[in-house]
């Protein structure tokens, strides 16, 4: 059983919880509007064509940027993590992986395509799906500039000479590879334009899981560290808590 | 598509940093409101509940399986619907695939609903859904925590849903058409369609005792609703006029 981070609210009347309710319902109200704002906000960035020529490897072969989009007009491209040479599997990304297929099955109805794109060979990507039951097409960008041009791989040399910037600001010190999410739009005319993308925290609304914590009473309750206690979906260990203890 | 303002890489990072402050400021006003929700105070549950489960007969406190807190989603699926809401499936289609790491997180995420239990498991195969889903149909749950009303409320304007009496969508006449295509979507009509909304509610258990901590109802769903949280990162956003989801198997294969 974990504890609470912060001293523990007083038990209330239901007429004074329904008064701090409503309080913090306002509150509420006034960050969905101001979300609203920036969402349409968003939309109104520039776009920049992409001009460079991408070639991915798929597990049906080669394909370019354009034929991501899968003959919808807009893509969104999940940058998860997986390093040259190594066997680890960013928990993170994992994490937000999971709560990719439940959402992709409405993508379509709404002119959207995804790909999950990753710098490592293909072969090791789909091991990796393999194992964790993912569904949702996913390329490798192996010998290719992606990953560098859209701001998730850092080389070496970039690093040591502190050239390597993440988040648009963030100094790179050791990681050559960081998660994001970019976004890019197709016009009639075939040309494909970035549109926008987000790294760090900017990645947590993906992590629908996150938000059922936030209206936890114990929150996030990462006490141990930020995220310090996700693990991979097939490394949880059924204890004595399983989803049958309950009901004798 | 409509064509955009195109722009030079430059151009467009400039525009992308000032929307990156704004980005970060709501995220910090998220982290507070977040703070704000753990400190609401808590109210003690004394009344008894009994729901139906896939393992039997079970109480509020049989629900948290072990963990210390529970999170109940309201799924809107009344007791003579042939199918569940299409918005409350969507938003299913999200958490099944995460509740394993919450479940390992001190934190059990289920759904509710009144539909007798044999519809439930009807409706959970045909989705290819795994999370627990209780019936509530012989309880008072669904009322006391502001998700079902009665008839009588319905007929007397005096249905109170997301701290509000009067004045939602679905207590307007005549019926949006919106509602009224949802209704027939779940084999019921406008009237019945509308008697069950969603919501979510948060539980907490500590030394035997049984907390109702927050409830939030309406757009206070909208972080819950995983594919949005995409699609507000989409050129287009939402791109909605009315009502375009569907339940995940009655889309056409495209």
């Amino acid at each position: 059983m974990t504890t609470f981070t912060q001293p523990q609210p007083k038990i209330a009347s239901r007429e004074e919880w329904l008064i701090a309710r409503k309080a913090l319902l306002a509150k509420e109200k006034a960050m969905t509007r101001e979300l609203d704002a920036l969402r349409a906000e968003r939309r109104q960035l520039p776009w920049v064509r992409v001009e460079k020529d991408y070639v991915f490897e798929g597990p049906h072969g080669r394909c370019t940027l354009a034929d991501l989009f899968r003959g919808r007009s807009q893509l969104a491209v999940y940058h998860f993590m997986l390093t040259p040479g190594s066997d680890r599997i960013c928990h993170g990304c994992a994490y937000i992986a999971d709560h990719i297929d439940g959402a992709r099955q409405h993508f379509g109805q709404a002119d959207l395509a995804f790909a999950a794109i990753s710098r490592v060979p293909l072969e090791r990507i789909e091991q990796v799906r393999r194992r964790l039951g993912w569904t949702f097409p996913w390329v490798s960008s192996q010998g290719t500039d992606f990953n560098f041009d859209f701001g998730v791989s850092f080389r070496k040399e970039d690093i040591a000479a502190g050239r390597a910037i993440y988040n648009y600001g963030t100094p790179v010190r050791q990681s050559e590879d960081m998660h994001g999410t970019s976004i890019f739009a197709r016009n009639d005319a075939g040309e494909v334009f970035h549109t926008y993308s987000t790294f760090a925290r900017g990645d947590e609304v993906l992590m629908g899981a996150h938000s059922w914590l936030d209206l936890t009473p114990k929150g996030r309750n990462e006490a141990g560290g930020i995220m310090s206690w996700l693990k991979l979906h097939d490394e949880y260990e059924a204890g004595d808590a399983d989803e049958h203890a309950c009901c004798r | 598509m409509t064509m955009h303002n195109t722009a030079k890489r430059v151009e467009w990072l400039q525009a992308r940093l000032r929307l990156l402050e704004a980005e970060k400021a709501l995220t910090r006003q998220s982290d507070e409101v977040a703070r704000m929700r753990q400190a609401l105070p808590r109210l003690r549950i004394d009344k008894s509940y009994t729901f139906d489960t896939d393992q039997g007969s079970a109480t509020l406190a049989d629900l948290f399986q072990g963990r210390s807190q529970l999170l109940v989603y309201h799924f809107m699926f009344g007791p003579d619907w042939a199918a569940g809401c299409p918005s409350c499936s969507m938003i299913a289609d999200g958490f099944d695939g995460f509740a394993v790491h919450l479940a390992n997180h001190d934190v059990m995420l289920m759904a509710v609903s009144r539909a007798p239990l044999a519809k439930l498991q009807a409706y959970k195969k045909r989705m290819g859904w795994s999370f627990p889903w209780a019936s509530a149909l012989s309880n008072d749950f669904n009322f006391d925590f502001n998700v079902s009303f009665t008839e009588q409320q319905q007929r007397d304007g005096g249905i109170e849903y997301n701290y509000r009496r009067g004045g939602h969508e679905m207590d307007m006449q005549p019926v949006p058409p919106t509602v009224a295509a949802f209704a027939a979507t779940c084999g019921t009509d406008a009237g019945s369609f509308t008697r069950d909304r969603p919501g979510m509610s948060a539980f907490l258990r500590e030394d035997g005792v049984i907390y109702h901590t927050y409830s939030t109802y309406a757009r206070g769903l909208d972080g819950l609703w995983g594919a949005y949280q995409w699609l507000d990162r989409a050129p287009k956003g939402r791109n909605e006029s009315g009502i375009w989801w569907r339940r995940r198997d009655e889309y056409e294969a495209r």
